[in-house]
């Protein structure tokens, strides 16, 4: 055998058994010897770089966590809520469509993504927008309309005699429904923010439409485990 | 809390639970990460972005396989599929080898018995060298030999053939090898040097 064909079966075996002919070629040729030595070296400390790690900024996990609260996929689960596992359902997967076990919940939650869908395609279909960039450089001055006033007249229509009828049953899980609308509703001011900077990008607007029905999704999970101060 | 709880508890969305499993794996996934990248700015961007994903999809992890393994294949994914999009030479799995440029072209190198690595490497020398290696052979070493992916595994994460990935693999360690003896050599001269002005003085 001669070294390049040992090296083409080293290639190809890569830490498997060597044949016996290539053994035997290796235990002829220091050359050889010395190549399959040192690949295994190689290995052994490409080990220990596999095992060692370094840990990353602070910064990162900060950021994880926000994006996460600010896409509702995380809550204080084992400080409030390890009683009642049922108490808020997963915001994505089966857990989600327990909200609509109640017709009125059913029917206030497709209200407020109606209300929703009508707020954030009036912004992108709006002719001023689209063709006359000084209109849409003007609307950085004048108010938005809220994604609070339009929930609040939606619930108000919708279910303003479930809301009235509500009352505190769970200290618990109401702060946490609360925290996570005040973290909903930071993300909602900072999507209508990108939106009014960017009227023409429509990840903007999908971002604060993905934002209304996550507060959409809070506000029915609120009625439906009766917080009475799901818009206060 | 254990890695299995704190998976249970994160697919109901507990912020605890998050914070444990980010706490038990950010060390390897960013140092994944840097590796592949080599750009602690990017590969910051690039963890958070694995997490991000693995948390999203969390709910769906059945324990087919070990936690650290899916969310290993889901890193790798994620930096591929940056450097995909970047559409950089980086992504190239085919190293382009000019036969006239010796200085990219792994060559055998008949080394005497002064230049074995066996023991006389460590893991600075190791990282130094990978960091040299051209970007589709650095990414298939680290992938195979400090990560321990298979390359059946490499081939499908890279969307290559397994005997490219094999090949890849061998043209690495054949640079890696070369690299690291010329740091031995560097070295060996530096100690004859200081031996030299030591005797001077």
């Amino acid at each position: 055998m001669q070294c390049e064909q040992f090296e083409q079966i080293l290639e190809e075996q890569d830490g498997g058994a060597l044949p016996d002919p290539a053994i035997m070629h290796v235990e002829a040729c220091e050359p050889c010897r010395a190549l399959l030595a040192d690949f295994g070296a190689i290995r052994d400390v490409a080990l220990e770089l596999g095992a060692e790690g370094i840990a990353p900024p602070e910064r990162v996990w900060i950021s994880v966590r926000n994006q996460l609260e600010a896409e509702g996929l995380i809550r204080e689960l084992t400080r409030g809520l390890t009683h009642d596992p049922q108490a808020a359902p997963p915001s994505t997967g089966a857990g989600w469509w327990t909200v609509f076990q109640r017709p009125a919940v059913a029917g206030a939650f497709l209200g407020l993504v109606l209300a929703a869908s009508v707020t954030v395609g009036y912004w992108s279909n709006s002719p001023q927008t689209a063709m006359q960039p000084q209109l849409a450089a003007q609307q950085e001055t004048s108010p938005v309309p809220s994604a609070d006033s339009v929930f609040k007249e939606e619930i108000l229509t919708v279910g303003s005699d479930s809301i009235v009828g509500l009352q505190r049953q769970d200290t618990a899980v109401s702060d946490s429904i609360r925290r996570n609308l005040g973290i909903v509703d930071n993300f909602i001011q900072v999507c209508e923010k990108s939106v009014r900077e960017e009227p023409d990008n429509p990840m903007a607007r999908e971002y604060l439409y993905g934002a209304y029905q996550q507060k959409a999704e809070l506000l029915a999970t609120a009625m439906n485990r009766s917080i009475p101060g799901g818009l206060q | 809390m254990n890695e299995a709880e704190a998976i249970r508890l994160a697919q109901r969305g507990d912020a605890g639970a998050f914070e444990r499993i980010y706490r038990l794996h950010n060390r390897r996934v960013y140092a994944l990460c840097l590796r592949m990248v080599g750009n602690p700015a990017e590969a910051e961007d690039l963890a958070q972005d694995a997490f991000l994903q693995l948390f999203r999809k969390i709910a769906t992890f059945r324990g087919e396989s070990a936690f650290s393994t899916w969310l290993h294949r889901m890193t790798v994914n994620v930096v591929l599929m940056k450097l995909r999009k970047k559409k950089l030479p980086e992504t190239s799995l085919e190293e382009t080898i000019d036969p006239e440029d010796e200085s990219s072209a792994p060559r055998r190198e008949l080394g005497g018995p002064d230049l074995l690595l066996t023991g006389s490497i460590d893991r600075v020398h190791l990282e130094r060298a990978v960091e040299q290696l051209p970007p589709g052979y650095r990414q298939i070493f680290l992938l195979h030999d400090v990560q321990g992916f298979e390359h059946n595994e490499i081939a499908k994460l890279m969307d290559c053939s397994i005997g490219n990935s094999k090949s890849q693999l061998h043209k690495a360690r054949m640079r890696l090898r070369e690299l690291l003896q010329e740091t031995l050599r560097d070295l060996a001269r530096q100690e004859r040097h200081e031996a030299k002005a030591g005797e001077a003085n």
